[in-house]
């Protein structure tokens, strides 16, 4: 029977995009075993479809799993899929429950309405139900996992393996009229203890503070996709202002937003020229304390630097005392001792080693120093709808050293570039440290930048719509007058209910008497069979249902002599009042 | 109501050819519809019973050719004859011009005869030595002919089969049929039939062809139309005339001003299959047309 496979066909359609979701859910997050149950549970009942009821139970079955997924996975492709899913499993149920009623093709279209008559509910909702932030944003499982990209537990002594790492780890689109910053440092994590050996990140406290309220509506917007990392902390300017109550900077300078996840996140920051708070903060005693006294040699050089008087004079004879010694720039330097071993003998490595020993050597010469660890440059991508936005990779990840210079603050040092300028080779710096051009891009690199594009655009105008956006705009709305939000929020939602009733019965009126007999005629068990005309199938019914069978070839009498008799007017009118009579009748005996 | 009037006809038909009230049915559609019937089957079964038959409840003129092999155009068409008397040509109608032409056995004939009769089949005139002669109207020609298994025939191509409005294959009578026609017996040339005179006959071909056909059931012919073009040759534009008409004829019968699916799902194997087959009658399981109904939605 076509038209019943057709039906069947939808249900099915509808599996692939849940799995595809499914695949990409976090494996760690307790959300994603119940959805993956979900699904396979379809996917095994409608395999094994014995009675209509199987067929409900797909379709449901389907329409959770989707909710579901849509709770975990919120960007443009996976709405895009969740979307086709929701249509295809509603068409699928509309196949089943009206078989041969309409085509293939009717049965996309119903399935669309009924979507598009939900739309008006669903706006409201997303309009004025509040983001409760349990419900709104789901705690995706434990943070710290095989998630490639900077993390609290990665010292900057391994950036070198994360540069060898082929992923995009953020993406950032400013309001329009923002030039891009071509060679800017994205600061990440903080390092500022130090062992002897290694720079270590220390979490930040779990309670909020030190940002105070959302300062919304001032600067330009900055949107950011930050792709899953094992750490809150994510990549930022270092100046601008937070939007929500969920991001918090900390005082050594750090962005944290929402908890660290296998999600992607997005959020909204606004630009500012400003000084940030982090900067002027004077150091904490864990940021002078000077490296232990394991590295004799480093504690010696630094010495020499002492009697200079301020920090900028001893930072520059640092400096000059870099660009003198032969450092070589090498992403492979093999086993590093400890810094005394990579300053005075090895003299070769990457950023980290630059980093960390001039951290070190400056603190050891009584100037407070850390590691910062971040990203550095990025790369420009125009795609072909919408605005040019910045794509940092894993590979731009980068460390470098700040020192709190008196009446200067906390200042930006990148010893690796003095490592450039001693006749090293260059373009491995570069590679490393630069921004680079791209040259012979792969059309699937191509084709990612346009999605991300895409994605972006969605993430600054669907959800970014956070808590703090929804006040604001409920303020201007309503000014002083929230009082008046719950009623209007209450009306929204009968005028929305009222509006979907109305996209619903669109279209039903002018094929309503074959279409709500066919209707009657599923309920009572009787499906149309490949080529059966109308009459014939009311026969075969009348021949299964005996008891109505006079009313079951009324029915079809009247529904043809709708159907195809040259009918004036008022005769319609009279055989369309017959056939409601007809119809009521056979709706009533159930 | 036409029906009434055509109730009593299709009795008394019906008496003649014991249980065969659906092929007496099409015939009647056929001839209402202004088509020519073929009718194919194993000697005996009753063909040229229901053509006289036919012929006398509408008081048809009725003759009957039986073709042979060496039967020649000019047996069938007539021919002109030398009048010594006026010293001029004088044409001397063949038995083509009648109303019910009975063209008893018509694979048997050479295509050259076959190919006259046809002719004057789709024009209704016959043309002798560059002369044109109208045919008597009504028209009306049931050929019939032998299962091509038999001996010493030559079938009639596919362009000649497009001609015919309706293939039927009348069947061997059910075993009630034939008990009463062995104790009753019959005769087809008793004068017991009612009648309807060649002008009722006109008129209801001309009420007939009026029958009010919905753009729905339009659509449905074009749909089955254009899916029986998918595979083969597929159907012709008078190949789908036909079935209209013959859609008209049968709702007519049934009584209703108006034409719906159920009338084009009756006449379409008759009207069909012969077109589809090519000649080669289907005696598999699935005919083409039933494929066909099958494959085309008829839910309007």
């Amino acid at each position: 029977m076509s038209h019943q496979r057709h039906a069947s066909s939808l249900a099915w359609w509808a599996l692939p995009p849940l799995l595809l979701q499914c695949i990409a859910l976090n494996w760690s997050a307790p959300l994603t075993w119940p959805t993956w149950a979900l699904v396979l549970c379809a996917l095994f009942k409608l395999l094994e479809c014995r009675r209509p009821f199987d067929r409900r139970l797909v379709a449901l079955l389907q329409l959770l799993s989707t909710g579901l997924l849509a709770a975990q996975l919120q960007g443009l492709l996976a709405s895009v899929l969740q979307l086709v899913a929701v249509l295809l499993a509603l068409a699928g149920l509309l196949g089943h429950e009206l078989a041969g009623a309409l085509t293939f093709r009717g049965f996309l279209q119903r399935s669309l309405q009924l979507l598009a008559a939900a739309l008006p509910l669903a706006l409201v909702l997303f309009l004025f139900v509040p983001r409760l932030p349990p419900l709104w944003t789901t705690e995706l499982g434990a943070a710290r996992g095989a998630v490639s990209g900077l993390s609290p537990d990665l010292d900057p002594l391994s950036i070198a393996e994360l540069t060898l790492v082929e992923g995009s780890a953020a993406r950032v689109l400013l309001a329009e009229g923002q030039t891009l910053p071509m060679d800017a440092y994205w600061r990440v994590l903080v390092h500022e203890q130090f062992d002897g050996r290694r720079w270590q990140h220390r979490d930040p406290p779990v309670s909020r503070g030190g940002s105070g309220p959302p300062r919304v509506g001032e600067g330009t917007s900055q949107w950011w996709v930050v792709e899953p990392s094992a750490t809150r902390a994510v990549p930022w300017d270092g100046s601008a202002l937070t939007t929500s109550p969920d991001q918090w900077i900390t005082p050594e300078g750090e962005l944290l937003v929402g908890v660290a996840s296998r999600q992607r996140r997005s959020f909204r920051l606004q630009s500012t020229q400003r000084v940030a708070d982090w900067q002027q903060r004077p150091p904490v005693s864990s940021e002078r304390q000077s490296p232990p006294d394991s590295l004799p040699r480093l504690k010696a050089l630094a010495r020499q630097f002492r009697p200079l008087p301020t920090g900028r004079e001893r930072l520059e004879a640092v400096e000059s005392w870099f660009r003198g010694q032969p450092f070589r720039y090498s992403l492979q330097p093999g086993a590093v001792a400890d810094l005394d071993a990579f300053l005075f003998d090895q003299q070769e490595g990457f950023c980290g080693h630059y980093a960390s020993a001039l951290a070190a050597l400056m603190r050891a010469a009584d100037v407070p120093a850390r590691v910062v660890s971040g990203y550095q440059g990025g790369h420009v991508v125009q795609p072909l709808s919408g605005n040019p936005y910045l794509e940092l990779r894993q590979r731009d990840a980068h460390a470098w050293v700040e020192l709190w210079l008196e009446g200067e603050g906390w200042q930006r040092v990148d010893p690796t570039l003095w490592a450039t300028t001693t006749g090293l080779p260059a373009a491995a710096v570069v590679a490393e440290s630069g921004q680079r051009q791209e040259e012979n891009v792969p059309w699937w690199r191509w084709l990612q930048w346009q999605w991300w594009g895409l994605d972006l655009a969605w993430t600054s105008w669907w959800l970014s719509f956070d808590q703090a956006s929804q006040q604001a705009w409920q303020q201007m709305l309503f000014g002083a007058q929230l009082r008046w939000l719950g009623v209007t929020a209450v009306v929204s939602g009968f005028v929305a209910v009222a509006g979907g009733w109305l996209v619903l019965h669109m279209g039903i009126r002018p094929r309503s008497s074959l279409v709500q007999s066919l209707r009657l005629l599923t309920r009572l068990g009787v499906v149309p069979l490949q080529g059966e005309s109308f009459p014939r199938l009311c026969r075969r019914a009348a021949r299964m249902h005996p008891d109505r069978a006079t009313l079951l070839e009324a029915m079809a009498d009247q529904q043809q002599l709708l159907a195809h008799a040259p009918l004036t007017p008022t005769q319609r009118r009279h055989h369309l009042r017959q056939w409601r009579k007809i119809r009521s009748r056979l709706g009533r005996r159930r | 109501m036409a029906a009434k009037e055509l109730l009593p006809l299709l009795d008394a038909v019906s008496r003649v050819l014991l249980g065969k009230e659906h092929q007496v049915r099409l015939a009647f559609s056929c001839l209402l519809a202004g088509g020519h019937l073929l009718i194919e089957d194993r000697p005996g079964m009753g063909k040229s019973t229901l053509a006289e038959a036919l012929a006398r409840v509408f008081a048809l003129a009725f003759k009957r050719v039986s073709f042979t092999s060496d039967l020649l155009p000019a047996d069938i068409t007539g021919l002109n004859v030398f009048n010594p008397a006026e010293a001029s040509f004088r044409f001397q109608p063949g038995p083509l011009f009648t109303q019910v032409l009975l063209a008893d056995e018509i694979n048997r004939a050479s295509p050259r005869t076959q190919s006259a009769l046809l002719e004057a089949m789709a024009a209704g005139r016959v043309s002798v030595d560059g002369t044109s002669h109208a045919l008597p109207k009504p028209f009306f020609v049931i050929a019939t002919q032998n299962s091509l298994d038999q001996v010493g025939t030559s079938p009639l191509p596919e362009a000649q089969l497009d001609r015919f409005l309706m293939r039927l294959s009348l069947g061997f009578p059910d075993r009630a049929s034939e008990r009463a026609l062995l104790q009753v017996g019959f005769d087809p040339s008793s004068d017991s039939f009612p009648r309807l005179g060649p002008e009722a006959l006109q008129q209801l071909q001309h009420r007939c062809s009026s029958q009010h056909c919905s753009e729905l059931l339009i659509d449905y012919i074009l749909d089955l139309v254009e899916v029986s073009r998918q595979r083969q040759p597929g159907l012709s534009p008078r190949a789908s005339q036909g079935l209209l008409a013959a859609a008209r004829a049968w709702s007519l019968l049934d009584g209703r001003d108006h034409v719906v699916v159920d009338d084009v799902q009756a006449v379409v194997p008759a009207v069909v299959e012969h077109r589809l087959d090519a000649g080669c009658p289907a005696r598999h399981a699935s005919p083409h047309s039933e494929a066909l109904l099958q494959a085309v939605p008829a839910l309007r």
